[in-house]
């Protein structure tokens, strides 16, 4: 079965692939809170921010149409969501636009993210800004299991659909979906236990040992120094 | 349920990230306290069971279609802690992986999703007898405990948006709770489904897995939660619940409104104006991309 794997493109090589995670994460996040800081109306701070992750998906080496489809797919949310604000005197263009180009923004900078660290990465990157390590364990284990419950899932799902024909009545599909995930649950109990077997056989001791990564290195510091300026002018303005 | 960026002003979004930071620091803490080594590959493969379950739809009214959180079953079956940390890796995971909910607004969303559902859902299965009762009845209240932990998360996502004036205070509380109520019923019947066929093909697990107690200082720091929004509110103002909410709401949206904005396009020049400035800024980011995408190239190629 083919899987949408979560970290697609994050293997490739480009300057932004080679940061430090620590850097991306940070860096990222910053650029994110400042986008979410323009006021409405600002129109060349949201330009700044358009040409810089231009440059930014440019770089990567992402194609282009992946990162645009993930960050679009929103929009239709967004525009929906937007008519339940409290509106006074017709639709504000300049809140609105605002809005979409917030949104728009802080998903491209999310998808570069994801896309240009690799899990393992991403994981060493959250372990050394304070995440608890338990946090990450868990991040861990669900990245190496997520696929092989989910061909599970769509296993039994097939096997539903072969022996049965139209809709049954809502409480009858209601149990046979309360056994399928029970099911999957008992597997995943079942999973777990031999994992801890297994853990356990090869010298488990309540520690995982974290290998050296990347090091903060002139890419990092000229990538931070850049995103200075974008940050002070969405605060400025 | 998943807020994106750019919902929530930043104010709003950036201290619910400080305290969720600090409640995932604090029942981390805990759990790790009280772990066997048993819970640590548990945790991560029912993590990875929840996102998993989340393909397996069940159609409710006309198109819409719910499916298993499972906030209140992890918290049934782990106790309240362990459950908060695998739906917290479970949230982290789809922001940071699956661009399901913001990066900015991850604190809000792993309070509404992975907090609120947890102990909820837990609070109402003890305050119902749910660990003494067995078949019809078990599965009565923990349809009840799965159904109350969607209610519960979607008035507390309603007031996240609210306070931020992204939306209205009535009209998101009666959209979120009005919706939730639906989906909830597939919640707590699937909650209510799991657990009756655990209790009849695997009653040991059933609670076996759950090693903590909740103590003294868990008492604390559930008081401390659910003190929280009342505490935003109470910044308001000091009389009733909705009334300070609404003045700060008005507080928040005046100065976006600003006097010009409604008159950008009222004439067919300026209209023309913002085209061609429209489209001289796109056809200049579509060149810096290129430019950049090719100078990668070059570099690459030598």
């Amino acid at each position: 079965m083919k899987h949408n794997f979560i970290d697609r493109y994050a293997d490739l090589d480009s300057p932004l692939h080679q940061l430090d995670a620590r850097t991306k994460l940070v860096g990222f996040t910053a650029l994110i809170i400042s986008v979410l800081a323009i006021r409405p109306g600002s129109t060349f701070v949201f330009f700044a921010f358009f040409f810089l992750t231009a440059i930014f998906m440019g770089i990567s080496q992402v194609p282009l149409g992946y990162i645009l489809g993930r960050s679009l797919v929103l929009l239709p949310f967004v525009l929906l969501a937007s008519l339940a604000r409290p509106w006074r005197g017709g639709i504000d263009f300049a809140f609105l636009s605002a809005l979409i180009m917030r949104s728009v923004l802080s998903l491209i900078i999310l998808v570069l993210l994801t896309n240009t660290t690799r899990f393992a990465e991403m994981m060493r990157g959250l372990r050394k800004l304070g995440c608890p390590q338990i946090l990450t364990l868990n991040l861990g284990f669900l990245y190496r299991y997520v696929f092989v419950l989910t061909e599970e899932v769509l296993r039994m799902r097939q096997a539903r659909d072969c022996r049965s024909v139209g809709r049954a009545p809502a409480k009858v599909e209601l149990k046979i979906l309360g056994s399928m995930l029970g099911t999957l649950l008992v597997r995943s109990f079942e999973r777990a236990e031999r994992l801890y077997q297994a853990m356990l056989s090869r010298g488990y001791s309540g520690d995982f040992p974290v290998y050296g990564s990347r090091h903060f290195g002139w890419r990092d510091l000229v990538f931070i120094v850049a995103l200075v300026p974008f940050v002070l002018i969405a605060f400025r303005a | 349920m998943h807020i994106p960026d750019g919902f929530l002003t930043n104010r709003v979004a950036l201290s619910l990230d400080a305290v969720s930071a600090a409640s995932v620091l604090y029942v981390a803490r805990r759990v790790k306290l009280s772990a066997s080594g048993r819970l640590v590959p548990l945790m991560g493969v029912l993590a990875a069971f929840a996102l998993a379950a989340q393909m397996l739809n069940f159609p409710i009214l006309g198109g819409t279609s719910g499916h298993l959180v499972g906030g209140a079953l992890l918290a049934i079956l782990l106790g309240p802690m362990a459950a908060m940390l695998t739906m917290t890796t479970v949230v982290l995971a789809q922001a940071l992986f699956l661009q399901d909910g913001g990066l900015i607004a991850l604190g809000a969303n792993i309070f509404n999703i992975a907090t609120v559902t947890t102990l909820s859902g837990y609070a109402v299965f003890q305050a119902l007898g749910g660990p003494r009762s067995q078949g019809r009845r078990l599965a009565l209240v923990s349809g009840i405990a799965g159904w109350a932990s969607m209610m519960v998360s979607a008035v507390s996502c309603a007031l996240a948006l609210a306070l931020s004036g992204a939306v209205s205070l009535h009209l998101g509380l009666a959209a979120m709770t009005g919706y939730h109520a639906l989906i909830g019923i597939a919640e707590g019947g699937l909650t209510a489904g799991v657990l009756l066929f655990m209790a009849r093909v695997r009653p040991d697990l059933l609670r076996s897995a759950e090693t903590e107690r909740f103590g003294g200082w868990d008492w604390l720091y559930a008081a401390l939660l659910v003190a929280l929004p009342f505490a935003l509110l109470a910044f308001g103002g000091s009389s009733g619940l909705p009334d300070p909410l609404q003045r700060l709401l008005t507080g928040t949206i005046v100065p976006s409104e600003a006097p010009e904005a409604g008159q950008a396009l009222d004439s067919p020049g300026r209209f023309l104006d913002y085209t061609v400035r429209a489209g001289v800024f796109v056809v200049l980011i579509a060149a810096t991309y290129l430019v950049s995408r090719f100078a990668q190239v070059r570099r690459r190629g030598q």
